[in-house]
Parts: structure tokens; C-alpha cells; sequence
């Protein structure tokens, strides 16, 4: 059964952090789910502190982004890492996409990523960007 | 009391003092609207009857309020970051050849960075004096001392450890010895009583918007010698305006340009408010806010507390297994609790305390409560807990 996707609603506050990322807080049309979680979790590295009061989530991908947020928030901080924000700039909104397709999404996602290492692979030359 | 910030309806509970004071005291609003409302009395320049001369009153006020014997030695800046630039560059502009200066290890960048940019260009040599339990001593400073010495610039009070610095032997030294020495009080005035009469430096640098509850985008210092610096900025001074040259005379030598007449009446009214509540009964409310929480936290082993025993109420710690940014964003976002997190600008200190991370800091003012505080470490308890497991 396909779900329909979670959109941003608007981007709230923009800001370079100290380390040069690029911060971006988005507002979502629903809030994050659990099942958000999961998927993330075939991306990359999931922290979360279930036994707060509100159970606070971040995610960590090397070179690409990580996210900080709360499931059940409808509001999320996403960090751009400062050497690929070009080539990362969707991916926060891609993983929202195909979030709703499971499995299926999972493969396609992954292929996007595939595409997106190729470039960083280019930019940093042969000796760098094999960490994932 | 509880605060609710008017364009949410969630009370927060603010630990961000030590940046910027809020809420700010009622009459410092009123202040400000009062002098919004009516044509500003401008000097040297056509103006209106009745109306407050806020400069001058602000002058008085800070020269009674720090015992200072001059009122036209008070120089108004946007900030203590802008009276620090204007008094280092101003020094190194009245040197003919490159001298040698020193700083210490608590400093913020507002500091650290005009120094470092003068280094850079080759007008002065820099040395930086470690600290030692959270102190500079002038021990320490003479070590560092050489012939050619003609700067010392030093805090009054670290921003990340609440270590309040001994200055006056400090001065009397530098008095002494032909050195220039400035006085960084950003964390101190309004916070602790400051007698400048008896503390003989050359500038004390303070800022408004913090213990003195000022608006952002106030501050500046307080010049014993206003030979010693040049002035960096020229411009309208509203007298002898047919001569091209800057005036020399006290203060229009550092202030060119129209004066942010409803930032210096919040000072103003700030400095009227600590004298009605007195500078001791909140300094030690304040303080013992800060030992409060202390006593909450310390006993959390998940907790590491670089803070001890401060003399200003600023704490400073960290959450075993989350990094200083994340335990803000949840206290933030989850309980509506303020703190500060980072390197607070001061990346010295934090180079040896926690490894050049960075840490959370809560900081009070005497609007905050004891159950604010109560609340606030039951929060961070169960960040820690939750963190750990």
C-alpha cells in the first residue's frame, strides 16, 4: 500500500554553523513517525532517547547530512556537511519521498546515494571518500 | 514567576544570562518607550524642551554606579566587542613602531581576535597567559613581561568558568610599569559592585545588554586616559563642525555619529533598577541560584561539571554521551529550557577543559526562580539518564 509522502511545509531558520554546515530547520506537513526512524536507519547511524519526554531522534551520515528532531514533532533541524552541500541538498527531502515506498524505496534510494558517492568520489580524487 | 515569551504561550525558563539578559526589568521597557515617544534631546543640534538627555543622564548614572570620577570618560558603543576594537586598535594606532602585548587564556574572542588580527599584521607580538584554577594571576602576567610590554588586556570574569579575576593588583602593576592595561568587565558590570577609583586601569570595558539589562547593541568603556588611545572613527559630533578634524575633546573623541538614544535609555533605567534592588541582594540571589543547581547536578555521575564553585553564576557542564549541542536542542525544544551551548566564544578555555568540544552553560539573572532551577536540573537529570542508557 502506498502511503502519501510527507512534504515540507516551509524552512524556518537558515544558519552556517560554526564547522561551516549549512543548518536548515524544516516545518513538516505530519509529524515524524517511528517508521521514519527505521528507514533512516538503513542509511545511516540512529540515536534515539525513547525514555524522554519526547523522544528525541538524530541521524548521522558522513559527508552528507545529519538530523536532530523529536518523533511526533512536526519540526526538524537538518545540517548540511560543509563539503558536498551541493551535492546533498536534496537529500534530506529524498529520504521523505521514498519513506513511503519501503522497500522498494530503500533500493532507490540507496542508487541515488550510489550516484551522489561517485561525485564526492571526483571531487576528493582516487586516495579519498571510500567511508560510508 | 514565569516567563512566557509573548509570541508563544509556553512559559520558558531562560539559563542564558550570561549572553543576554532576559526578560528585561518593566521599567527598562517603559524607559524605552518613553523615550521613543518623544523627539530626542541631541547635543549641539536643535532639539526640543523637556526632553531627558539620555547620554548624559546614562554618564552620571555609570559614573556613581562604578565610582568612576569622570561622567565624560563613559564612552557609548554598540557592544563590549565594539569598545574592545576601538581600544586596541586605538592603542596600536598611537604606537609608532610594534610592541609586545599579553592576554590570558580565559578570554573571549572579542579579545582574542583584534589582537590576533594586529599580530597578524605585524604590529604587536602576543602572548597568552595560561590560568590556573580558573585564575590569571599577575604572577603569571610577569612571567610573561618583557621590555618592550606596552598591553595587557584581561577579563574581569571568565564567560565559561564564572572565575572572577583579581584585577587590581594587576592594574597597579601595569600603572606602574608604563603598560596600557583594559579591563574586559562584559560578564562582570551589573553583576558583582565595581569601584573603578580604586582599581587604577586604563580602560574597564563593559556592555549593556547583559547584567546591566540594557538592550543588544549597547555598551562601552569607561577611559581613565583618553591621550592614551586614538580615536579610530571620525564624524558628526554636532560641534565645531566648520573644522575637518576630528574633536579631541571628551567623549565626543570616540563618538562620531548619532547615539543610540533608546539603547542607552535602557541602560539607563538597567543601572536604576540594580540601585532600587540593590547590587549585593542580587548578586546574591544570583549566586545563590548558581549554588542551587550545583548542589542539583553534582551528584549525577553522568554529569561533568567544570564549574564547582563560581563566582559568577555561570555553570558550565557536560552530558556524558551526547554532545553539548544535542543536550540543547533537547532542553530546548523538549522543555523550553535556554542554555548555551558551544565553545561560547571563548575557545581557549575550552581547549583545556573538555578538549576544545565545547560544553552547555546556564547562567542566571535575579528573574530567575528557585523553581526554575529546581525544574531545570530535574530536566537535564533526564537527559543524562536517558542519554546513558
Amino acid at each position: 500500500m502506498r502511503w502519501r509522502r510527507v512534504r515540507v511545509l516551509k524552512s524556518v531558520q537558515t544558519k552556517v554553523c560554526v564547522d561551516g554546515s549549512l543548518m536548515k530547520e524544516f516545518v513538516l506537513d505530519e509529524p515524524l513517525s517511528e517508521g521514519f526512524l527505521k528507514f533512516l536507519e538503513q542509511f545511516g547511524t540512529v540515536r534515539h532517547l525513547e525514555q524522554l519526554k519526547k523522544p528525541y531522534f538524530s541521524f548521522e551520515k558522513e559527508h552528507f547530512v545529519s538530523i536532530k528532531g523529536f518523533v511526533g514533532d512536526c519540526n526538524v533541524e537538518v545540517r548540511y556537511k560543509k563539503e558536498f552541500q551541493d551535492l546533498v541538498a536534496d537529500y534530506f527531502h529524498l529520504l521523505l519521498y521514498y519513506e513511503r515506498e519501503g522497500g522498494p524505496g530503500i533500493t532507490k534510494l540507496k542508487g541515488v546515494e550510489e550516484s551522489i558517492r561517485d561525485k564526492m568520489k571526483i571531487r576528493l580524487g582516487p586516495s579519498d571518500g571510500n567511508s560510508r | 514567576m514565569k516567563h512566557v515569551p509573548e509570541n508563544t504561550s509556553s512559559p520558558v525558563i531562560y539559563l542564558n544570562n550570561a549572553a543576554t539578559t532576559w526578560p528585561k526589568p518593566p521599567e527598562v521597557i517603559e524607559e524605552v518607550a518613553r523615550c521613543l515617544r518623544a523627539p530626542f534631546f541631541e547635543h549641539g543640534r536643535s532639539t526640543a524642551g523637556g526632553v531627558t538627555d539620555y547620554p548624559s543622564a546614562a554618564r552620571d548614572a555609570l559614573a556613581v554606579f562604578f565610582h568612576a570620577e569622570e561622567p565624560g570618560h563613559f564612552i557609548f558603543t554598540q557592544s563590549a566587542t565594539d569598545s574592545l576594537n576601538l581600544l586596541i586598535h586605538g592603542f596600536v594606532k598611537n604606537r609608532k613602531t610594534p610592541f609586545h602585548a599579553i592576554t590570558t587564556e580565559l578570554e573571549h574572542n572579542s579579545v582574542l581576535r583584534p589582537l590576533h588580527t594586529l599580530e597578524g599584521e605585524g604590529r604587536l607580538t602576543l602572548s597568552t597567559v595560561p590560568f590556573h584554577d580558573d585564575r590569571v594571576t599577575l604572577q603569571e602576567i610577569k612571567k610573561a613581561i618583557r621590555s618592550d610590554t606596552r598591553l595587557v588586556v584581561m577579563t574581569h570574569g571568565s564567560n565559561v568558568l564564572g572565575s572572577l579575576q583579581n584585577i587590581r593588583p594587576v592594574a597597579e602593576y601595569c600603572a606602574s610599569n608604563d603598560i596600557f592595561f583594559i579591563v574586559d568587565g562584559a560578564q562582570t558590570a551589573g553583576q558583582i559592585p565595581i569601584n573603578l577609583s580604586e582599581i587604577p586601569a586604563g580602560a574597564f570595558v563593559f556592555t549593556g545588554h547583559k547584567a546591566l539589562f540594557g538592550l543588544p547593541g549597547t555598551g562601552g568603556f569607561y577611559l581613565q586616559d583618553p591621550e592614551a588611545i586614538a580615536s579610530t572613527r571620525q564624524g558628526g559630533t554636532g560641534t565645531d563642525s566648520r573644522d575637518l578634524a576630528h574633536p579631541q575633546d571628551m567623549p565626543q573623541k570616540f563618538e562620531a555619529g548619532t547615539p543610540n538614544y533608546p539603547g542607552i535609555a535602557s541602560l539607563l533605567a538597567g543601572i536604576r533598577f540594580i540601585e532600587r534592588q540593590g547590587q549585593d541582594a542580587v548578586m546574591n540571589k544570583c549566586r545563590g541560584l548558581a549554588t542551587l543547581f550545583i548542589r542539583e547536578l553534582t551528584r549525577d555521575p553522568a554529569i561533568t561539571l567544570y564549574t564547582p564553585a563560581p563566582d559568577l553564576p555561570v555553570v558550565s557542564f557536560n552530558i556524558g554521551g551526547l554532545d553539548s549541542d544535542e543536550a540543547g536542542f533537547i532542553l530546548a525544544r523538549a522543555n523550553n529550557i535556554i542554555t548555551r551551548t558551544g565553545l561560547h566564544c571563548a575557545p581557549l578555555v575550552h581547549e583545556r577543559i573538555d578538549g576544545g568540544k565545547g560544553c552547555i552553560r546556564v547562567s542566571f539573572s535575579v528573574f530567575n526562580t528557585r523553581e526554575q532551577i529546581e525544574t531545570a536540573a530535574v530536566a537535564i537529570r533526564e537527559v543524562a539518564e536517558s542519554a546513558g542508557s
